[in-house]
């Protein structure tokens, strides 16, 4: 070797040419780590914009103006034979009732049309919330009695500042001999801001005031439930199938390839095979969570089979020999060792597979969940929608107060999703690899 | 000395590449065999074949006459009852994710050995008397065998294998994880077992096998170049091959 080796040079690295490399090396990751965080502010802004829109859009809808006012519970309207029988208060005329109390509470508005626009301040359906007063404490029958009706939704918002009161007259949906009756109302102290119970409460509704999310609520738990108990079972048995005990050969090659293409089609294509064999060839009811399950189990097999295949693959294989080791067959060892260690991955798999499905909308508009349903659906083959689709249906309806209805029910989903994926992130803490 | 198992021309193939060439080898009862030889000379693959460990790898492929106590072992033998009759300890200790206690309980459970809880009892200290674990688990036997130390994780193993009453127990490299001390614990452990056991045990030591064994058999490039006593093969061995391996000219 002679000095002018190349590898002979050994004061290279303290040279300047090694300096400079180095610190070129340096910006380069101090660049690099700028990036990333940049992108990380940026995504957190979008984040914080999406989430307060959201809020902003949404958060009136969770509270509700109501008018505290008095009622006169006749006798002869309410109970007339003074039977004391639920069924028969249960049945009384509660519209009269109303009404007599605009009458005796306004007496001065005799207009047939002023008398309507009278009518409109309060919720159509506050004849509903003096019966359940009623029905609540029967002992009120027969007296006078202060009830708390909502306003209708126009004069909500009203007192929440949507209506503004400089606009000429025709320009605003709320009157100025409306929002003059509003006015005496409120200096009475008989307008109170309250929790909207009713939106948690109550299905969907013509009227914004009266319209809930729990019908939504429970269409979308009811379908999570079906989805559930079909896909959960069959997506680990084919996983367990696929991964442990099928022969490796070019037909699960096949298998293998399309379970990773379903996972890939869009979910509508799904509600039309829906539409065409669960209601059209097998003829189950539409609009019910049953069908709306199904088509959505379709959909989340994929995702579970591959989160299953996934943990499976990820138990180290000397567990499979010491359980083979000590004479257990293969089936034993795959349920006494392999799925317990698998099991957290499965179900967090299967959580984000739910939470998934929880959100999806397209498949269900196929299957006429977008019908609208009024009542909170009571089994898995009752008229139904979800929450995603009833946001769809909100987001949809021209009232303004429609319009926060959508923010709240977006904030209740977002909710949902949140929760599962704690839940997921939770098991998956919990049941840290232990080997 | 009586032959445990007599294995005649195994030859053992992995898709299409030969990793053992008829070897013929027989394994002696109450007797430590060891089989030696440079790394991926197909050791592990002929242990394997004994318990037929390599049906679990689908493109494995056996021929060969195995016989254990005379009776061929793929066809006059359960596959489930041999892994009972010949137990195996690995090169990684691979404790269950489980207590101690069900650790060694699991495989007397699963054959119906012990159903009784003080049945297994007795069967989990016995075997962990055995293993030489016994006085430094006894007041932990819930807690997770994986929070064990190295060695005594393989004891575990040990104690686990012994528990199902095996005739055999085959060892693969089995101190190959662990610090000396622990190393010269299982040795031992290994000495005292042989009074009971059959025990074929894969080092890639010769000083281990000089140490634990009674016969060794020397493999290289898939195949069988020697076996004999132990004595016989680190003194006076017949092929140059084993001569070169065991003086270190390579390995
Ligand atoms: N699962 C396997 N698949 C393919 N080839 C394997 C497998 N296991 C071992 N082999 C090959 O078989 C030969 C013998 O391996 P092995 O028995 O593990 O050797 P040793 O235990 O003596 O080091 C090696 O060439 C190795 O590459
Ligand atoms: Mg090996």
């Amino acid at each position: 070797m002679t000095d002018t080796s190349i590898l002979s040079k050994t004061d290279y690295h303290t040279s300047e040419q090694a300096e400079r490399l180095l610190k070129k090396r340096y910006r380069s990751e101090a660049r690099f780590i700028f990036y990333g965080r940049l992108a990380i502010i940026c995504a957190l802004l979008i984040l914080v914009t999406l989430l307060s829109s959201i809020f902003l859009q949404g958060y009136t809808s969770f509270y509700q103006h109501m008018a505290i006012l008095e009622f006169d519970l006749k006798q002869e309207l309410v109970d007339p034979q003074n039977t004391g029988d639920p069924e028969v208060i249960a049945k009384a005329d509660y519209r009269t009732i109303v009404n007599n109390m605009l009458r005796e509470k306004f007496p001065d508005v005799t207009v047939r049309r002023d008398r309507k626009a009278l009518k409109d301040i309060i919720s159509s359906g506050s004849d509903l919330f003096v019966r359940s007063a009623v029905m609540a404490d029967l002992s009120l029958v027969g007296t006078r009695a202060t009830i708390a009706v909502p306003l209708s939704d126009d004069a909500d918002s009203v007192f929440k500042g949507f209506i503004d009161r400089t606009l000429p007259e025709d320009e605003r949906r709320v009157k100025d001999n409306q929002l003059g009756w509003l006015d005496q109302l409120s200096e009475e102290g008989r307008i109170e801001s309250r929790f909207n119970m009713t939106f948690f409460q109550v299905g969907d509704s013509r009227e914004p005031e009266l319209a809930g999310i729990w019908g939504a609520v429970v269409g979308s738990a009811l379908t999570l439930v079906v989805t559930l108990l079909i896909s959960f079972p069959l997506g680990v048995a084919t996983a367990i199938y696929l991964e442990e005990f099928a022969p490796k050969n070019r037909w699960t090659d096949l298998i293998e390839v399309n379970i990773n293409n379903l996972a890939a089609v869009p979910s509508i294509v799904f509600g039309l095979l829906g539409l065409a064999v669960f209601l059209n060839f097998f003829g189950l009811p539409r609009s019910a969570p049953l069908v709306g399950g199904l088509v959505l189990a379709l959909m989340t097999l994929p995702t579970i089979i591959i989160a299953s295949r996934a943990s499976l693959k990820a138990v180290p294989p000397s567990i499979r020999e010491g359980g083979l080791g000590v004479g257990a067959s293969h089936v034993q060892t795959v349920f006494h060792h392999v799925l317990p260690l698998a099991m957290p991955g499965m179900m967090t798999g299967t959580i984000i597979g739910m939470a998934q499905a929880l959100g999806e909308t397209a498949p269900l508009l196929m299957i006429g969940m977008v019908a609208f349903i009024v009542d909170v659906p009571t089994g898995i083959t009752s008229p139904a929608t979800v929450l995603p689709v009833q946001i769809f249906i909100w987001a949809d309806s021209p009232e303004r107060a429609f319009v926060a209805k959508t923010g709240g029910a977006i904030m209740v989903l977002l909710s949902f999703l949140v929760i599962m994926n704690l839940i997921a992130v939770m098991l998956r803490r919990r049941f840290e690899r232990r080997w | 000395m009586e032959m445990k198992f007599t294995t005649k021309n195994v030859n053992v193939y992995y898709g299409d590449a030969q990793a053992i060439n008829n070897v013929s080898l027989d394994i002696p009862d109450r007797a430590v065999m060891a089989m030696i030889g440079p790394s991926g000379c197909g050791k592990s693959t002929y242990l394997r074949c004994l318990n037929r460990m390599n049906d679990t790898i689908p493109i494995a492929r056996v021929d060969g006459d195995i016989r254990l106590d005379g009776h061929d072992i793929h066809s006059e033998i359960d596959v489930v009852h041999l892994r009972a009759r010949v137990g195996m300890v690995f090169q990684k200790p691979n404790p269950f994710p489980k207590s101690i206690f069900d650790n060694i309980a699991y495989g007397p459970k699963l054959h119906g050995i012990a159903t009784k809880k003080s049945d297994l009892e007795a069967i989990v200290e016995e075997s962990l008397q055995k293993a030489g674990l016994w006085n430094e688990v006894k007041d932990r036997l819930g807690s997770p065998g994986t929070g064990l130390s190295g060695g005594q994780q393989q004891r575990l193993c040990i104690a686990r294998a012994i528990a199902v009453s095996p005739e055999v127990i085959l060892m693969d490299e089995p101190c190959s994880a662990l610090d000396p001390i622990a190393t010269a614990k299982i040795e031992e452990l290994i000495d005292e077992l042989r009074q009971n056991y059959c025990i074929a045990i894969v080092t890639h030591s010769m000083q281990q096998a000089a140490r634990v064994s009674q016969r060794t058999a020397f493999f290289h490039l898939g195949d069988l170049v020697e076996s004999g006593p132990t004595t016989e093969i680190f003194t006076n061995p017949k092929d140059q091959r084993t001569q070169d391996y065991i003086t270190g000219r390579f390995g």
